[in-house]
């Protein structure tokens, strides 16, 4: 359900191709603002079955739900320069191993990379992007995280009960514009594209 | 909306029939793309964040401050550095394109060696460190020598150090343009050795004589700077500058009037002027000018009168004037200081510095020795041992001598008598290209390095991102070679690596500029303002006996020949900057001509000699022949023919390769009386009959009565009284709908403001040009194309007139009959009409009004109907006819690693879509993002279009025209202001501000 489409850090790619979202167009989520946080007590299924779980599969399975949902970790945490940057920033190796040298160690999963050379670049884990804005779309984060104290689940919905994460809302330019036109913000079409 | 269909129903209607075609296109599958973290958090990198560094040029020796924007680890733009004491963030072309030379897909990947069968094949570092060692250890050390470009700092010391070691003292530096008329005039006549530095900002007369000092003599950033300070119109006042060359150059065209002496006769006027000033005592005498009594009565006006061409009344005019409307100043240099005569071109403004008292006003002499090693009579030198056999090792940095001497010399033959050759080169320069070790050099912005281009200057490099090939700094290999060698070189070169070493002089700096903190701050300091500077007293000079020696040696072409000018091409100097695709692209500022090389001819010239513009020409002299195309151009002598160096590369990569002709080649071998290269020759030309179609972006060099480049004289301006240009093909409008337009106007902005975004709006943005300042540089090109990601097209392309150029420099003429002759220049770029004609035309609402005043053009709208393009009357839509973003593409502008230059701020444009100038709405949404995070809003200048920027005149100012205290506000309010084609009603948020020209009223 992903569209063609590519990065924005990537200029060079990209012909300004014509993007044809494939997913029908949602006007106005009929699912309502997802919840920011998960009950004190949520507990992440120890075991998941991975074989219905919509969103792409990446090279770690890395648990959302349990780091976000059960430790309650903010997300800001990791993506770390959602505040400060166009970009909400990707954990970096060192990162993941801040915790995991001291726990969690065996697990297969963390065993996948706990052990790769932090000198050599092509040892960094390889995600798949969830989502992908057009290189002609300039979506700047802070904006919106800090800025107007949009909370991250608006948009990428209630990624801390996730085991996997998927595309939640359409990035559609309809729905970005519903939300400006509500809040009564920007419909400049530079705003965005430039 | 009155007629039938309203756009949005057209749109409707498209939307119906164009479904299938869009389904099917959307269709293509994309490769799963891949988020890769960094390993380990980089300090001082946030992505989507740009840091900035502070480094120095060198492209040039004028040694201006950068400041280098990293993003995600890849430098994307060169701005200049603010608080620098040489360009006060100011930049010329050359350093805005100075990213193509770091990512340049030509560059030398890796050390390469030659092998058995001639052919280059790769090598290890240290095999290669070994194989120059041994090759050291068996030869003399006399036998060694060190050929470098212009080197004034830390790596200079480093390389005497390294020759040392070995028993050498054999180091060469060559610069094509080493200004040794200008030294060896300084020692004639002020007996010191030192380069002048001259105040243009304290000068209220100018008078250059051949000077090129707004294009590539001595600091032209500076100069620009300091010349428009000076000369521009502001308060009522204005400078005034007069030039003296038998070619009307770019410098020439800011004059207010232009003298052509003939060829070779410009001190001869000099001198003459000085004559008048000391014979009618017309300056307070600043000392003994007995000296000079001889020198000076040999060139009484009417004698030098019949010499140059150029009347006597003319010349005690320009003297009176000089003397009386000080401070005034006289510069000699350019082409016009590269002749046989030159020594007296550049003494004879000395003198008439010093006896007009400028000496100690607006010229000065830095304290600082000049440029070791001799210029071209050295590497004459190196020549003549190489071709005697007596060179075995040779190394070569920073120079082409293979390439930018005359042929005669034999450089090319001698240096490959030389046994072992290696080159430092990033590129395959012709001299690299028959090497035997090829050991690429870091690009300036990847290494740690040092300048000094005048006393008390000290500049700092630093690298700004990790090095994009497998190169290596050529101090570095230098070191390992001394290490590995042992002996004296170990002894003396004992520093871990460069930046040790580096460290070890800046602590040696720190005491000369009276530093006493620890050094990591005064360290941490220079490395955050880009060096270490402070006030040097400069020299005093009085006039030496050995000036009145200064001997005129006057240089004609024989008779029916031609005086050939051979000048350094404004964007690429002497050859260095031709693999730059921008700076090929860049159309020259005088004849607007790109990817090519071209003489100028004099239209009556042309004529008699039945030569047509674009008709291939033989251009012969002694020393050899060229065939370039001709351009006929009315700002030079009849007498006269000029050919632009820095083409005609036999190598250089792609960009440079077979490009235009090299008009070294028509130069004489000989040195000039002073040991330089004579850049004049007598030449004859032959019409080949064959013709080429010139790729110039030129369109009618005449403005035909349209007022688009409007101008007025100084006497005018002063007095208040502007008349404003009269549209000749305007329709008269009467003044009743005149006014029911106006109101049809103010209530569609009325309507506007009300919706949506519109009713948000605080700003408009408006931009103001001043054409007195505009000296026609085209630095804002540049950086135009290295903001926005600008393909570059090509020489075809160009012809069909399809280049990419969101802004331009127009060039129009005005006179050359019955008055002077007159150029001015016009930088056009998107106009942002608030009545835009490309806006309604649009049929997908592609081009539309931005609520803050812009003509927004929102490319991945845009199906490329071209309709905005054929109505927009400025022609600064530009419209992508081939695919310059698909990699693999014939059409692709940015082969990898060019594409890393891209700024990832900007979208890459594909083919069928419309761009264009819309006054880097980026930066203006940065900065709008910064303010409002920082929660206070934008102040007046705070945003800076790419152009403003880096503009070497401050002629371009930016700003919001709904603040009425902004500096745009106030420049579009000045008496001076127009818009162009003002009677078309299209109400342009750019204002030009009148060129002023301070002429003599006859």
């Amino acid at each position: 359900m992903r569209t063609a489409v590519k990065p924005l850090s990537e200029a060079v790619k990209g012909a300004a191709c014509v993007v044809l979202a494939l997913v029908a167009a949602c006007r106005a989520d009929p699912r309502g603002t997802p919840p920011t946080t998960t009950p004190a007590d949520f507990v992440a299924p120890v075991n998941v079955d991975t074989t219905g779980l919509p969103g792409p599969v990446q090279p770690v399975f890395y648990r959302h739900d349990v780091h976000a949902g059960q430790y309650k970790m903010d997300c800001r945490y990791c993506h770390y320069a959602a505040e400060v940057s166009l970009h909400p920033g990707m954990p970096t190796m060192r990162t993941c191993m801040g915790c995991h040298s001291i726990v969690a160690g065996d697990n297969p999963e963390v065993q996948k990379f706990r052990d790769a050379d932090l000198s050599d670049p092509n040892q960094s884990v390889k995600w798949v992007r969830v989502h992908v804005l057009p290189q002609f779309v300039h979506f700047p984060h802070m904006r919106h995280v800090k800025g107007a104290g949009i909370t991250c689940q608006t948009c990428h919905g209630p990624v801390q009960e996730m085991p996997r994460v998927y595309q939640y809302s359409s990035l559609r330019m309809g729905w970005c514009l519903d939300c400006h036109k509500k809040n009564k913000v920007t419909l400049d079409c530079t705003a965005c594209h430039y | 909306m009155s007629d039938g269909l309203d756009r949005r129903r057209f749109l409707k209607v498209l939307g119906v029939t164009g479904t299938g075609a869009a389904a099917l296109a959307g269709c293509s599958s994309e490769p799963v793309e891949r988020l890769i973290p960094y390993l380990v958090p980089i300090e001082d990198q946030v992505p989507g964040v740009s840091t900035w560094y502070a480094s120095t040029c060198r492209e040039c020796p004028a040694g201006c401050g950068l400041h280098v924007r990293v993003r995600e680890g890849r430098a994307v733009k060169v701005e200049g550095n603010p608080g620098h004491p040489i360009n006060h963030g100011r930049l010329c072309s050359r350093a805005q394109a100075s990213l193509q030379g770091l990512y340049n897909p030509d560059r030398i990947p890796g050390p390469m060696v030659r092998n058995a069968s001639g052919q280059f094949e790769p090598i290890k570092w240290d095999d290669a460190i070994a194989r120059i060692t041994s090759q050291l250890g068996k030869v003399q050390g006399s036998r060694v020598w060190f050929l470098t470009g212009h080197e004034t700092g830390t790596f200079a010391g480093l390389i005497q150090q390294f020759l040392a070691g070995f028993g050498s003292s054999n180091r060469i530096a060559y610069e094509p343009f080493g200004y040794e008329a200008l030294r060896q005039a300084t020692r004639d006549v002020f007996g010191v050795d030192a380069l002048p530095i001259y105040d243009f900002g304290a000068a209220r007369y100018v008078i250059s004589f051949g000077a090129d000092f707004l294009e590539t003599w001595l600091s032209p950033v500076e100069q620009s700077l300091g010349f428009t300070r000076g000369h521009a119109f502001a308060d009522g006042k204005m400078g005034r500058f007069v030039h003296v060359e038998p070619r009307l150059s770019m410098t020439g065209m800011s004059a207010d009037e232009w003298v052509a002496p003939v060829a070779g006769s410009e001190g001869a006027v000099a001198l003459a002027m000085a004559h008048v000033i000391v014979r009618d005592r017309l300056a307070r005498s600043s000392g003994d000018t007995g000296v000079l009594r001889a020198l000076l009565n040999t060139h009484a006006p009417a004698d030098v009168a019949a010499r140059s061409g150029v009347p006597a009344e003319t010349i005690e005019r320009l003297a009176r004037e000089f003397a009386s409307q000080g401070p005034s100043l006289a510069v000699a240099g350019g082409v016009g200081a590269q002749h046989g005569n030159a020594q007296l071109t550049a003494a004879a403004a000395h003198i008439l510095n010093y006896v007009t008292g400028n000496v100690g006003r607006t010229v000065s002499f830095d304290a600082q020795a000049t440029l070791p090693g001799g210029g071209y009579s050295d590497l004459r030198r190196l020549v003549q041992a190489a071709a005697g056999g007596q060179v075995e090792v040779l190394f070569v940095h920073g120079a082409n001598p293979a390439y930018a001497t005359p042929p005669g010399l034999g450089a090319a033959e001698a240096i490959a008598k030389v046994s072992f050759k290696v080159s430092f080169s990033r590129f395959w320069d012709e001299t690299t290209t028959a090497a035997d070790l090829v050991l690429p050099d870091h690009d300036p912005l990847e290494q740690w390095n040092d300048s000094q281009p005048r006393a008390g200057a000290y500049l700092l490099q630093q690298p700004v991102m990790q090095p994009v090939f497998d190169t290596r700094q050529t101090a570095d290999v230098l070191l390992g070679v001394a290490q590995q060698a042992g002996g004296r070189a170990a002894r003396d070169l004992t520093a871990e690596s460069y930046q040790d070493y580096l460290k070890a002089a800046w602590r040696r700096i720190q005491g000369s500029v009276g530093d006493a903190r620890p050094f990591d701050v005064f360290w941490m300091e220079c490395l955050q303002q880009g060096g270490a500077w402070r006030e040097t007293r400069r020299r005093t000079v009085s006039l030496a006996g050995s000036a009145a020696r200064v001997a005129d040696r006057p240089w004609t072409a024989p008779e029916g020949r031609f005086a050939l000018l051979a000048y350094p091409s404004p964007v690429f100097s002497d050859g260095r900057g031709a693999n730059r695709p921008w700076l090929q692209e860049l159309p020259d500022p005088v004849t607007k001509i790109t990817w090519s090389s071209w003489v100028e001819i004099h239209p009556d010239t042309a004529q008699r000699l039945g030569i047509a513009e674009g008709d291939l020409v033989e251009v012969t002299s002694e020393a050899g022949a060229i065939t370039v195309p001709a351009y006929l151009y009315p700002g030079i002598r009849p007498d006269v023919v000029a050919v632009p160096l820095g083409q005609g590369h036999t190598a250089f990569g792609r960009y440079a390769k077979d490009v235009g002709a090299n008009a070294y080649r028509l130069l004489a071998a000989e040195p000039t009386p002073f040991g330089g290269v004579g850049h004049y020759a007598a030449v004859a030309l032959r019409n080949t009959g064959a013709h080429e179609r010139i790729a110039k972006t030129e369109g009618n060099p005449r403005q035909m009565g349209r007022g688009i480049a409007q101008a007025t004289v100084f006497a005018e301006a002063a007095s208040g009284k502007i008349e404003k240009h009269e549209e000749a093909h305007a329709a008269e409008v009467p003044e009743k709908i005149q006014r029911l337009l106006d109101e049809v106007q103010q209530e569609q902005y009325r309507d506007w403001r009300t919706r949506g975004s519109y009713a948000l709006a605080t700003a408009h943005w408006g931009m103001a040009i001043d054409l007195s300042r505009c000296t026609g540089c085209s630095a804002c090109v540049t950086a135009c194309y290295a903001e926005n990601n600008l393909p570059t097209v090509g020489k075809e392309m160009v012809r069909r007139g399809r280049e990419m150029s969101w802004m331009r420099i127009e060039r129009y003429f005005e006179g050359g009959h019955d008055t002077p002759l007159e150029a001015r220049f016009l930088p056009m770029l998107c106009q942002q009409c608030g009545n835009a004609p490309c806006e309604p035309v649009c049929p997908v609402f592609a081009a539309y009004h931005t609520a803050d005043g812009l003509n927004g053009q929102v490319y991945n709208r845009c199906v490329g109907t071209r309709y905005c393009g054929n109505n927009c009357p400025y022609k600064v839509r530009y419209f992508n006819w081939y695919d310059a973003s698909e990699p693999g593409a014939a059409t692709f502008a940015w082969p990898e690693p060019l594409h890393l230059l891209l700024n990832p701020d900007v979208t890459v444009r594909s083919k069928g879509v419309m761009e264009k100038c819309t006054f880097c709405v980026q930066r203006i949404r940065g900065k709008q993002h910064e303010a409002r995070m920082r929660g206070s809003p934008l102040k007046d200048g705070e945003i800076q279009t790419a152009c403003q920027q880096t503009c070497p005149s401050e002629a371009i100012v930016f700003g919001d025209l709904n603040d009425p205290a902004s500096q745009v506000s106030k420049l579009a309010q000045d008496q001076r202001g127009y818009a162009v084609l003002e009677g078309l009603n299209t109400r342009p948020s750019v204002t030009y501000l009148q060129k002023i020209r301070n002429v003599v009223e006859a």
